[in-house]
């Protein structure tokens, strides 16, 4: 078989693997930005949510939790007279990467605000800046740019568990290329999955010089 | 009159009794140098004054407004850091800000000036410690000594009532620490009313009104720095002076 022909049979699926990598991230990391938030509160209610959030995150596999979303979710919706019964399937893929990465973009939030020196903040206090304008002005976008490598791991982490989809029928990449090698009798499979392989790296490769660039905006400032 | 007076400052920590009952004032134009071992409260005073810790008891009586050291109101706070600026021992010069955004923020954010009149004073600041070149730079671009006189800009050009310094010269090299030392001089000789917590001897016998020698949370002995450098009464105070290196 023409290495065309199963190119182009892989990147059929790229669309829907590019939609769960954009919007996963997205949607992830506004939850992420949340619990990270509620979990820096000294209310204890919502330290215990975010807590208990992350805790369940972290101990269930990512394929798992897309079974658990295109199972459960239509259950729970059903609950609240919702009927998902028509919902295109890539809007559980989506649910399910975003709920099970909130949890890490989270903990990559939390840890990157408290690593904000704290002579930055008595220095912001110094100057006579309330609170909320040293959050605004100082503390917010140095934790962004020190929580930056952090995300650049988890997006391309999100970007392999995108493969993941295939447990849900999904057709992404890598369920294309599964069906590709099975119609074939498995004659190709090797050639198909190195394929597979490279273009993922390719990705990786983009995400990867994506962040490098921007951060050499911010080269001058220390984290 | 007084412009600053507290009394009865008294803070523990775990168990670590950190200040004891501090009493102080201290009259517009004096300069009050701040002496003693390490761990003996003075940081832990000075940052007091600007309410980046709290106390568990005390008085402050500000430009005639009292104000409890223990659970001071928001506004106060606010209000006091308006009129008393810090210089840190590590700069803490905005990573993310260049060095005139630096000055301009407290003077926008702390005292509602418009970003064309904050810039304006900013250029003036950087002037004057003739850092005008490097407005745009950012704190990782510059020295040490370059750090430090933009802290000493920002803090003065908020024109404050009062200044400051947390062992100021303390993380420089040996040949950065003059130039630093030349701007705190040259704010004294303009009247700038300061408190100055330091190693540097010299200095706090140049430039001095008053020397107060701290030990163990309390101030052990005060006076002039004729007073204290050349006939100090209490025993640690003669063993602390002997120790301690000339100007280190």
């Amino acid at each position: 078989m023409k290495v065309i022909k199963i190119l182009a049979a892989l990147v059929g699926g790229l669309p829907n693997t590019i939609t769960l990598l954009i919007a996963s991230f997205i949607f992830s990391s506004l939850i992420g930005i949340g619990v990270a938030f509620l979990s820096l509160q000294d209310d204890k209610v919502g330290k215990s949510v975010s807590r208990v959030y992350i805790g369940l995150v972290r101990g269930t596999p990512p394929l798992l939790m897309l079974l658990l979303t295109y199972y459960g979710l239509p259950k729970l919706l059903s609950f609240i007279g919702i009927d998902s019964n028509n919902w295109a399937k890539i809007i559980f893929g989506i649910f399910g990467l975003s709920v099970g990465w909130g949890g890490y973009m989270a903990e990559a939030f939390r840890s990157a605000y408290l690593s904000v020196d704290e002579g930055q903040i008595k220095a912001a206090y110094s100057v006579g800046m309330t609170g909320e304008t040293a959050l605004r002005e100082i503390i917010l976008p140095q934790a962004f740019l020190i929580a930056i490598p952090n995300v650049e791991n988890l997006l391309i982490g999100l970007l392999k568990a995108t493969s993941l989809v295939y447990v849900i029928g999904l057709a992404d990449m890598y369920q294309n290329a599964s069906n590709l090698s099975n119609v074939n009798q498995g004659v190709y499979q090797l050639k198909i999955f190195i394929i597979l392989a490279l273009i993922y790296w390719i990705l990786a490769s983009l995400i990867e010089w994506g962040f490098r660039t921007y951060q050499s905006h911010f080269a001058h400032v220390e984290a | 009159m007084p412009l600053l007076t507290v009394n009865q400052l008294d803070k523990t920590v775990d168990n670590n009794h950190i200040l004891k009952n501090i009493d102080f004032q201290i009259s517009k134009g004096e300069v009050i140098v701040v002496i003693g071992p390490s761990g003996s409260g003075k940081t832990t005073f000075i940052s007091n004054l600007n309410f980046l810790n709290n106390a568990d008891k005390g008085e402050m009586n500000f430009r005639d407004k009292k104000i409890d050291l223990s659970s001071p109101k928001k506004d106060d706070v606010l209000w006091v850091r308006r009129h008393i600026a810090m210089v840190f021992q590590n700069y803490n010069l905005f990573k993310n800000k260049t060095a005139l955004e630096n000055i301009t923020e407290g003077l926008i954010h702390g005292q509602g000036k418009s970003r064309d009149e904050a810039n304006q004073i900013a250029l003036e600041e950087l002037k004057n410690v003739g850092l005008s070149e490097k407005k745009d730079a950012y704190p990782s671009q510059l020295s040490g000594g370059q750090k430090q006189r933009i802290g000493i800009a920002r803090a003065t050009a908020l024109k404050p009532d009062i200044i400051l310094f947390d062992e100021p010269t303390s993380a420089l090299d040996p040949e950065l620490v003059g130039t630093v030392v030349q701007d705190m001089d040259h704010l004294a000789q303009q009247g700038q009313t300061m408190i100055v917590v330091t190693h540097l001897m010299s200095f706090a016998k140049k430039v001095a009104t008053k020397v107060l020698f701290f030990a163990d949370g309390a101030i052990l002995e005060s006076g002039t720095p004729d007073q204290i450098f050349n006939h100090p009464k209490e025993k640690r105070t003669k063993e602390f002076l002997s120790a301690i290196a000339e100007d280190r």
